[in-house]
């Protein structure tokens, strides 16, 4: 070997080395900063991880399982040991959860149900019942671009390792990218830190023009929250708190659980947080954020629910997909949102064959909101599940009757 | 394949493993550029790759046939012939849609509704970078600037060499060619500035990205939005466009650099122009070149009076390269009025001072109007369409009607777009300039590549790709 040429062997050996250790050293201070700073995918997707950690208890019960699956919105207006109360005094044994989850939209619920399914195959289990909640803003265009800084980071915290490696010959740039945020950097993308430190110069949604509110009102909101939280330290001392804690679903949502004077301060609470210039608020932004009267559907998202619905069916003996009720006063959609959500759900129903029961409009009011899509805490969610419970014990009747 | 990604940088350290450390003969080692620059190019769409290959192919060919042609007329057929060739792939990638449909939008003012069809074909990506780059070789043969290369694989292997493929710098054969020919061998201070080099590409490019979102705000935007906010997304894409490209070519001449090529710099501050022309000077130099020294001067150049007709076509079809749509014509139209205005202005006396070696007020104010001139053009550039690139211009000077007020980060936002444009300005200045003293200092020298990389893993946006690679 010629000295020129193991001198090139040198260079080139010394650029090798100091790309590599150079990117490690890079990948080691990225880390560092993100620990720091506490991100990880317990912090970021905190209740999904809880409720896959959850999961092999979930799975040990031995009463027939049912499953809600949604949004915040479930997660808000579904008491699960309520309605497994109910049913109980109708005869039917079943663990229910509440699977509401809110932040995600339907790209992100699909990996979420997969792990859910692989879950269910490891133990051999089925759900009897599983309610899938369509939310129509969750699957807009607006919802979509929102969410399009979180898209990488969701997918390494939700996606398994085979599906990251199955992204690789399908699009190499994309799942290399996908295993490194998820391998190197702790789930944590670039994009998502960038939104995280940028959120304070995005553009903010409009705002009402009604008149602001007092001072009084809210100092006495406050102080209502802090007594509502120190009552339920008393009411429910062996608590555990968590994010997802299944042990304790519905715990704070059962009326007879609760004091008459808890139950006073939270009528008062919502009546004082029902305000017309929050509720505007809430709708202005959740028009900005999502489309939420207009209904533009994006097929990403579409696509995505169908594919939740599908999965569902792999492992559940019975699939419904449920539309909340509706703050009609506040959310009221122009003839052509509505053709557009009965195409979807057509098509929906067209392609997984699933039942679509749509309870948007079946009288609930303002009254039984917290805002102008949640339903508020025994208010809303106590009648809904009681509701829900009516509902659909035939359905469970027939088939805990059938497994039998 | 973007370099700002985690295949790029698999694909980098393979590269080099195999290049420099595992191959030791000139020979494979073309070979392997070659191999690797058609890997780095099939990424985006492999299907183009034989299109690459045949310019190449035929170029080479054509520029050997120049060489023996025993006639001027012989050697004049050939050169026509790889012309067509290579305009002719481009014309009809990137502009027979353009052509057609404006053909149809012209019978429309005639009340003639003609329903053409549309090629609706993918634009090849780097399809002009390496078709101009090809083509000045057949040109500069066909001149006797440089001799026909004998060696097809290194002709191949210069044309696409993965870190200019697919958004320049454009070189021209004499640069690459003897590189090629003769593989160089990078010194350590080679490897140094391309990693300085790089670092700084990737910072340029994720502020670019960051800066995408104002100028997104401004330009893409369905509501209307105020004059601060305006004005802020129009300095935000100038940002934004230097950012990206320049960034891009940052890293191409880094990473070359690092595997001992040298290339020549695309950029050199042209925000600090303090003329049209300065401008075109600092600005895409190798375009700038190659539209002057193969189109402006084959044009007639300077002579017999025609340099404003001659400006104007070099312009006007420079800003056509850029992409089949009018606003980029009249972003080159634009442009070329303002070098015909300022040769114009040369003559007349009262403005002669704006001429002489000038004093620093002078200076200042010319780079004031140059800067306002060029933000301007960028308007036209960005628009989606002319009428709203036109409505926008109107808006920034108060003509376009009644604004809403401005929302309350806008100041905020402006301040920010104003310094991330220093900053740019600043680190190329920092390169061009402090470069060696830089390396001198090794302490500082790693420790700023090192926060340098870990900020752009840090933040940005690293999937978005370049603005470039659509020309």
């Amino acid at each position: 070997m010629s000295s020129s040429t193991s001198s090139s062997r040198a260079i080139f050996a010394r650029v090798l080395l100091v790309i590599t250790l150079g990117m490690a050293a890079c990948y080691g201070i990225v880390r560092i900063f993100a620990d720091l700073n506490d991100a990880s995918a317990e912090t970021i997707l905190g209740r999904v991880m809880e409720a896959r950690a959850a999961l092999p208890r979930i799975l040990a019960e031995e009463r027939d399982l049912v499953m809600f699956f949604g949004s915040s919105m479930t997660r808000a207006g579904f008491s699960a040991r309520l309605f497994d109360r109910q049913l109980e005094q109708s005869g039917i044994e079943v663990k229910s959860f509440n699977f509401g989850v809110g932040g995600l939209n339907p790209y992100f619920q699909d990996f979420f149900s997969r792990r859910i399914h692989e879950a269910f195959d490891e133990r051999d289990r089925r759900l009897k019942l599983a309610l899938i909640e369509f939310v129509p803003f969750q699957l807009t265009s607006a919802r979509w671009r929102g969410a399009q800084p979180a898209v990488d980071s969701f997918l390494a915290m939700l996606a398994s390792p085979r599906e990251m490696f199955a992204m690789v010959p399908e699009d190499p740039t994309r799942g290399l990218q996908i295993l490194n945020i998820h391998y190197l950097r702790n789930d944590v993308s670039a994009e998502i830190t960038t939104w995280y430190f940028g959120q304070g110069l995005e553009t903010p949604p409009p705002t009402s023009d009604l008149p602001e509110e007092d001072e009084d009102r809210q100092q006495r909101l406050q102080e209502i929250g802090d007594q509502l939280n120190e009552k339920f330290e008393e009411e429910y001392p062996d608590y555990v708190p968590s994010n997802f804690n299944y042990d304790w679903q519905g715990a704070g949502t059962i009326p007879d659980e609760r004091s008459p004077e808890t139950l006073e301060l939270f009528t008062e609470f919502y009546e004082l947080q029902r305000t017309p210039r929050r509720l505007e608020n809430d709708k202005l932004q959740r028009t900005a954020c999502c489309d939420i009267v207009e209904l533009h559907f994006e097929e990403i998202l579409v696509e995505s629910f169908i594919r939740i619905v599908l999965e569902f069916q792999k492992f559940s003996d019975h699939v419904e997909v449920v539309l909340l009720p509706r703050n009609t006063e506040w959310i009221q959609y122009p003839p052509e949102a509505v053709a557009r959500m009965q195409a979807v759900l057509d098509r929906i129903r067209r392609e997984t064959g699933v039942e679509i029961r749509d309870y948007q409009d079946v009288g609930f009011g303002p009254e039984h909101f917290s805002d102008t899509t949640h339903l508020s805490r025994y208010g809303g969610d106590v009648p809904f599940t009681a509701f829900l419970a009516e509902e659909y014990e035939p359905v469970l009747a027939g088939l805990v009757a059938a497994g039998d | 394949m973007i370099f700002n990604t985690p295949i790029f940088y698999l694909f980098f350290v393979l590269f080099v493993l195999f290049y420099g450390v595992l191959l030791l003969r000139q020979r494979p080692r073309v070979y392997l550029i070659v191999v690797a620059s058609l890997i780095f190019y099939g990424t985006w769409n492999y299907r183009f790759i034989p299109l690459l290959v045949f310019s190449g192919v035929a170029d080479y060919f054509i520029a050997q046939a120049i060489g023996r042609a025993a006639s001027q007329r012989g050697r004049k057929g050939w050169v026509t012939l790889s012309v067509a060739i290579n305009l002719g792939i481009l014309g009809l990638f990137k502009y027979a849609d353009f052509v057609l449909l404006s053909v149809a939008d012209f019978l429309q003012l005639f009340g003639v509704t003609a329903d053409l069809p549309t090629l609706g074909w993918v634009l090849p990506v780097g399809i002009s970078f390496y078709t101009f780059q090809s083509l000045s070789y057949t040109i500069d043969v066909y001149r006797g600037e440089m001799e026909p290369r004998k060696g097809l694989v290194e002709f191949v292997a210069a044309l696409s060499f993965f870190p200019q493929l697919v958004a320049g710098p454009i070189l021209r054969a004499k640069q690459i060619l003897p590189q090629m020919h003769e593989l160089p061998v990078p010194t350590w201070k080679d490897v140094k500035h391309g990693l300085l080099l790089v670092t700084a590409g990737i910072l340029k490019k994720t502020v670019a990205d960051l800066l995408a979102i104002p100028a997104a705000r401004a330009f893409d935007s369905v509501e209307p939005i105020s004059l601060m906010e305006t004005w802020t997304g129009v300095l935000a894409f100038a940002g934004q466009i230097y950012g990206d490209f320049a960034g891009y070519t940052d890293m191409a001449i880094g990473l070359a650099l690092m595997l001992g090529f040298k290339i020549p710099p695309n950029f050199r501050v042209p925000y600090f122009a303090v003329s049209p022309v300065d401008f075109w000077r600092r600005w895409h130099i190798s375009l700038s070149t190659w539209l002057r020294d193969y189109l402006y001067i084959s044009l007639g150049g300077n002579r017999n009076n025609r340099r404003f007709r001659n400006v104007m076509i070099t312009m006007l079809l420079g800003g056509l390269w850029h992409g089949a749509a009018w606003t980029f014509v009249a972003w080159g139209a634009f442009h070329g009025m303002l070098i015909t205005a300022s040769h114009a202005l040369g003559r007349v006396k009262a403005f002669a001072m704006f001429h002489q070696p000038a004093s620093r007020w002078v200076t200042v104010v010319k780079w004031a109007a140059t800067f306002y001139l060029v933000m301007l053009g960028w308007v036209l550039f960005r628009a989606t369409s002319l009428s709203s690139g036109l409505s926008m211009l109107a808006d920034m000077h108060g003509l376009g009607g009644a604004l809403p007020g401005p929302i309350a980060t806008a100041p905020t936002i402006l301040l920010l777009t104003v310094a991330i444009i220093a900053l740019l300005h600043w680190m190329d200045y920092g390169v061009i300039r402090g470069a060696d003293k830089l390396e001198s200092k090794p302490w500082l020298f790693w420790l700023l590549i090192l926060l340098g990389q870990t900020l752009c893993l840090m933040v940005g946006e690293p999937s978005n790709e370049f603005i470039y690679f659509q020309f």
